[in-house]
C-alpha cells in the first residue's frame, strides 16, 4: 500500500483536528494506535531480518544533541515522545493517553500511556518525561531542540502518570513540538553521567518499537525488537539491519541482487535504473522536503522587494524540477506537497507563481536595472540536483538580463553562511514536520523572536506567524498561514521551488511499508517479511 | 645497521610530530565545525556555545593542540565526537581492512604486472609487446572509479551477483571475506599491474641495451640466464622503490574504491570524519596515514640494503 493509499483511508476532517486540541479544556480520545506508524496490516508474519540501504550514514545517533536528518530518520524507531506526528499533519498521542488544556490555553496536564517501559527495562513515569524536557529546552544542553521549546515556561511531575507543561503563551504547535525529532523521552538523570552523550550510539535508552544492538561507523547499525514495546504484537520484524552504502551504483546493484530489501533513493531519477526488475516493487509519494532558492535580503540588489519578485517571474519552476530530478517531484508554491492539501493555497491563487519575462524585465527596469545585473549563486557540494538546477536557473535569469556566476561550496561553509544569515543568493533543501508554525516560524519571524535566517524583517509576516501559532481553532488558523502564505509569495524572501518525492524501492518480500513524508522510516514499525 | 635504524626511527618521530601540527592546522582551518554540522541550520546560539565548550572548541587552538598531543603520547586518542566510539579502535578496525585490501592488491597487482613487463621487455617491438602496451595504456588511462564501476556493473549484469555490502573479516569467514573484497582488489590491482607492467618494461628494455648484458647475449649465454642473472638483479632496486609508491597511490586509491564497495576502511572513515567534522578520528586517521606512509619508506630503504649490500645506509 503507497502512502497515498494510506492517506486515502486516513479521515482528511482529521487533519483539521489539529491544534483543535483547541479551544478550552480539550481533550485528545484515546490513543489512535490503528494509525500510529502507518496501517495496521492483515496476515502479517512476525519474524526475519530486513535489510536496508542506507546513502547517507548518520554521523550518531543521539535524539538529543544531533540534528542530521540522517539520524532522525533511523532514531524515530528508537525514542518516542509525547505525540506522533501522523503524515496527514495530526498530532497523535503516543507516550501519552491525552491532554487537558487550560482554558487561557497555557496549561497541558498530559495523561501518559500506561505500562511503557524503557529499553533499560525500568518503567516511564512523569518524572522521566518531565527531565527529558527540561533537559531539551535548556539551551546550556547544547539541543538543537532548544530552539522548538523555547515557548515552554515549565514542565512538572504532578504524579506518576502526568504531566503538567506551562508555557508562555498560547501555541497550537505545542504537541507537535512534542514529538520525536527532539522530543524523545529517556530515563530521568540519564545525562548525569560524563559520557552518557557518546552511550547513545552503543545502547538505546528509548520506549521506541526497536532497541540499537550494533552501531558500526562506515558499515551498518542494527535495530532488533523490542520484546517489551508497549503496543502488543507490534513491531513484527525481529530485525533490521541498515547497511551504508555510499554511493547509488552500489545501492541499485544490492537492490537488484538482493542484498538489500528495501531503500529509499536520494536522487529519484536513478529508479529508472531498477523499473521493471522482477521482483522489486517502486513506490513514490510526496513529502516534507523542500527545493528552494533563498534570497538573503543582506545582499544587494536582493534587499529590493521589485528585484526578488523579478526574479520569482522569470524562474520556471518546472524546467529546474525536470532538470535536476527528472521531473520525479512536484512543483510547489509556499507549502511542501505533503502539506499542500492540509495548509497549502493553491499555486493559481499566488502571486509571481508563473513565468512572465515580461513582467519581470519591467520590474527590474523600475528597480533601475534595466541591464540587469551580476549576481553569484551559491550551491552545496554533494546536493546532486543542485549542479543541475543551477545551470538551468543561468539560463533563465539570463533572459532577463541577470548574470548568474555559480559557486559551489562545502556543507560546513554554508551552514555558517546560514547561521551567520548571511547567506546571499543561494539554493537550499530542507525539509519539516506537519505543521506551519513548525516550518515557518523560526526560518521567516523577525529576530529575536525567530531567526529570520534570510534578514526578510517584514513585520505583517511575523505578526501573521504569532497569530498562527496562537491560534487553536483549525479553520481559522487554516486562514491565517493562508494569508501569510500570499505576503510571502508577494515579498520572496525565498523561491520553493518543489519537493522530490520519496521513491521506495523494495523487494516484493518486504509488506506494508509506508513511508512517511518527513523521510523518517515510521513505516518499519509496520512492515512485515513474507 | 642498528645505528642507523635508530636515527632513521627517531628522525620518523620528529617527522610524525611535526607531521601532527600540520595534521592539527588543517583541519582547524576547514571551514565549519562539528558543532555547526550536528545542530543543522536552525541551532540555537546558546546551544551552539554549550556544544562548542562541551568539545574544548572555545579554546585556543595551540592549547587544544597540546592537549591533544599530551594525551596522545599516553596512546588516548579520545572519543569521536560524532559516534561517541574511542577513536583508537576505530581507526584500529578501519586499518585492517584498508591494510587487508592494500597488501593483497600488491601481491595481485606485482603477480600480474611484472611477468607482463618482462615480457613486453623481452619481446620489445613485437605483437606481443605491443599488445601488453595496449592494456598499459587503458589501465594508467581508465580512472579507478570507473574501473571499479564497471566491473560491479558488469559482474552484475553477466552473473547476477554482487559483493555483499556489508564487509565480514577474514577471521570470521574467508570466503565471505573474499567475495567482498575480490572486485575492490581487482579493481585496483589492474590499475597498479599496468603501472607496474610499463615500469618494469622500460627497466627490462633499458637493462638488455646495457653493454655486458649484450656481451653475455653475443658470448652465446642463454637469454634466460643472461634475464636471471644480470637483467633480474639490475632492476630489483628500482622496482622495490616503485613497489613503496605504488603502496602509498594504493592506499590513496582505496579511498574511492572503499566508498564505491562499501568497505570500512581507513579512507571512508576518513571521508565521513571530515563531512562531519570528527577531529579526534581526522586526526587519529591522519596521523596513521603519515606513519604508515614513513615505515613504507624506511622499509624501502632497508630492502634496499638487503638487496644490494653495496648501497650504503647513512
Amino acid at each position: 500500500m503507497s502512502l497515498s493509499d494510506c492517506l486515502g483511508l486516513m479521515d482528511r476532517r482529521a487533519v483539521l483536528a489539529l491544534g483543535g486540541t483547541a479551544a478550552a479544556a480539550a481533550l485528545v480520545g484515546p490513543a489512535g494506535a490503528t494509525d500510529l506508524y502507518g496501517p495496521k496490516p492483515t496476515g502479517a508474519k512476525t519474524g526475519g531480518t530486513l535489510n536496508m540501504g542506507l546513502l547517507v550514514e548518520p554521523p550518531g545517533l543521539d535524539p538529543f544533541h544531533q540534528a542530521a536528518d540522517a539520524r532522525i530518520r533511523l532514531t524515530v524507531l528508537i525514542y518516542q515522545g509525547l505525540f506522533y506526528e501522523s503524515p496527514d499533519g495530526q498530532a497523535m498521542p503516543l507516550l501519552a493517553e491525552g491532554f487537558d488544556l487550560s482554558a487561557d490555553r497555557l496549561v497541558y496536564t498530559v495523561r501518559l500511556r500506561k505500562g511503557v517501559k524503557f529499553h533499560t527495562g525500568q518503567a516511564m513515569t512523569a518524572k522521566d518525561v518531565a527531565y527529558s524536557y527540561n533537559y531539551i529546552r535548556d539551551p546550556k544542553n547544547g539541543s538543537p531542540g532548544a530552539g522548538d521549546f523555547g515557548m515552554v515556561q515549565s514542565v512538572e511531575a504532578v504524579d506518576d502518570a502526568t504531566v503538567k507543561i506551562t508555557i508562555s503563551a498560547p501555541n497550537a504547535a505545542l504537541p507537535m513540538t512534542l514529538g520525536n525529532k527532539y522530543g524523545g523521552v529517556v530515563p530521568a538523570g540519564y545525562f548525569d553521567a560524563a559520557d552518557a552523550k557518546t552511550k547513545l550510539n552503543q545502547a538505546s535508552v528509548g520506549t521506541g518499537p526497536f532497541k540499537l544492538a550494533e552501531f558500526k561507523p562506515n558499515s551498518n547499525a542494527t535495530l532488533v525488537r523490542n520484546p517489551d514495546y508497549w503496543e502488543p504484537g507490534v513491531p513484527y520484524l525481529d530485525r533490521i539491519n541498515f547497511v551504508f552504502v555510499p554511493n547509488g551504483a552500489s545501492l541499485l546493484v544490492g537492490l537488484r541482487n538482493k542484498r538489500v530489501d528495501i531503500a529509499t533513493l536520494t536522487r529519484p531519477q536513478d529508479v529508472r535504473q531498477v523499473e521493471g526488475v522482477a521482483g522489486l516493487v517502486v513506490e513514490r509519494s510526496p513529502s516534507f522536503n523542500q527545493k528552494a532558492i533563498d534570497l538573503g535580503a543582506e545582499l544587494k540588489p536582493l534587499d529590493d522587494e521589485r528585484v526578488r519578485r523579478a526574479i520569482a517571474l522569470a524562474v520556471d519552476k518546472d524546467e529546474i524540477m525536470r532538470a535536476s530530478i527528472g521531473g520525479l517531484g512536484k512543483v510547489i508554491g509556499t507549502m511542501v506537497a505533503g502539506m499542500q492539501d492540509s495548509w497549502g493555497v493553491p499555486l493559481d491563487k499566488l502571486p509571481n507563481q508563473k513565468l512572465d519575462i515580461e513582467a519581470a524585465r519591467k520590474l527590474l527596469a523600475e528597480a533601475g536595472h534595466a541591464n540587469g545585473f551580476d549576481l553569484t549563486l551559491t550551491s552545496i557540494i554533494g546536493y546532486d540536483w543542485m549542479d543541475a538546477a543551477a545551470v538551468t536557473l543561468r539560463e533563465q535569469l539570463g533572459k532577463v538580463g541577470i548574470r548568474l556566476t555559480i559557486q559551489r561550496v562545502e556543507l560546513g561553509v554554508w551552514v555558517k553562511n546560514f547561521q551567520s544569515k548571511q547567506m546571499g543568493f543561494t539554493f537550499n533543501d530542507w525539509a519539516t514536520v506537519p505543521d506551519p508554525n513548525l516550518l515557518f516560524y523560526r526560518h521567516f519571524h523577525k529576530a529575536p523572536e525567530g531567526a529570520d535566517f534570510r534578514n526578510w524583517k517584514n513585520d505583517e509576516a511575523s505578526r501573521l506567524l504569532d497569530e498562527g501559532r496562537v491560534e487553536n481553532d483549525p479553520a481559522k488558523r487554516r486562514e491565517i498561514y493562508h494569508r501569510y502564505q500570499q505576503v510571502m509569495a508577494t515579498s520572496v524572501p525565498t523561491i520553493m521551488l518543489f519537493s522530490a518525492d520519496h521513491v521506495v524501492v523494495r523487494n516484493d518480500k518486504v509488506r506494508n511499508y509506508v513511508q512517511h513524508p518527513t523521510g523518517w522510516y515510521y513505516g518499519l514499525a509496520r512492515a512485515w517479511l513474507a | 645497521m642498528g645505528a642507523y635504524l635508530a636515527k632513521r626511527l627517531a628522525a620518523s618521530i620528529v617527522t610524525a610530530v611535526l607531521a601532527s601540527v600540520v595534521v592539527f592546522l588543517l583541519v582547524r582551518s576547514v571551514p565549519g565545525d562539528v558543532v555547526g554540522q550536528m545542530l543543522g541550520q536552525t541551532s540555537d546560539p546558546v546551544a551552539a556555545k554549550a556544544l562548542r565548550e562541551f568539545f574544548g572548541l572555545d579554546q585556543p587552538v595551540w592549547q587544544q593542540y597540546l592537549g591533544w598531543l599530551a594525551r596522545v603520547v599516553t596512546a588516548d586518542f579520545g572519543t569521536s565526537w560524532t559516534r561517541g566510539q574511542p577513536v583508537l579502535g576505530m581507526v584500529w578496525s578501519a586499518l585492517g581492512v584498508t591494510l587487508q585490501l592494500a597488501f593483497v592488491t600488491l601481491v595481485v597487482a606485482t603477480s600480474i604486472g611484472v611477468p607482463l613487463g618482462v615480457v613486453a621487455g623481452i619481446y620489445e617491438g613485437r605483437w606481443l609487446d605491443r599488445l601488453i602496451q595496449t592494456f598499459n595504456l587503458l589501465g594508467l588511462a581508465a580512472p579507478v572509479f570507473w574501473i571499479g564501476l564497471m566491473l560491479l556493473v558488469g559482474v552484475s549484469a553477466a552473473f547476477d551477483w554482487s559483493p555483499p555490502l556489508m564487509y565480514v573479516s577474514p577471521a570470521e569467514s574467508l570466503a565471505e571475506n573474499l567475495s567482498i573484497m575480490a572486485l575492490p582488489i581487482l579493481s585496483l590491482a589492474l590499475l597498479q599491474a599496468a603501472a607496474y607492467s610499463q615500469f618494469v618494461r622500460q627497466s627490462v628494455v633499458s637493462a638488455f641495451g646495457q653493454d655486458y648484458v649484450r656481451t653475455a647475449i653475443a658470448k652465446g649465454v642463454p637469454t634466460r640466464i643472461v634475464f636471471f642473472k644480470h637483467v633480474l638483479r639490475n632492476i630489483a632496486i628500482p622496482l622495490i622503490t616503485f613497489m613503496g609508491l605504488i603502496l602509498i597511490q594504493i592506499l590513496g586509491g582505496a579511498v574511492i574504491i572503499e566508498s564505491l564497495f562499501a568497505l570500512p576502511g581507513l579512507g571512508r572513515l576518513l571521508l565521513s570524519s571530515i563531512e562531519t567534522r570528527d577531529y579526534p578520528v581526522l586526526q587519529a586517521g591522519l596521523l596513521v596515514v603519515v606513519v604508515i606512509a614513513m615505515l613504507v619508506n624506511l622499509a624501502v630503504d632497508l630492502l634496499y640494503r638487503i638487496i644490494d649490500p653495496r648501497v650504503r645506509l647513512s
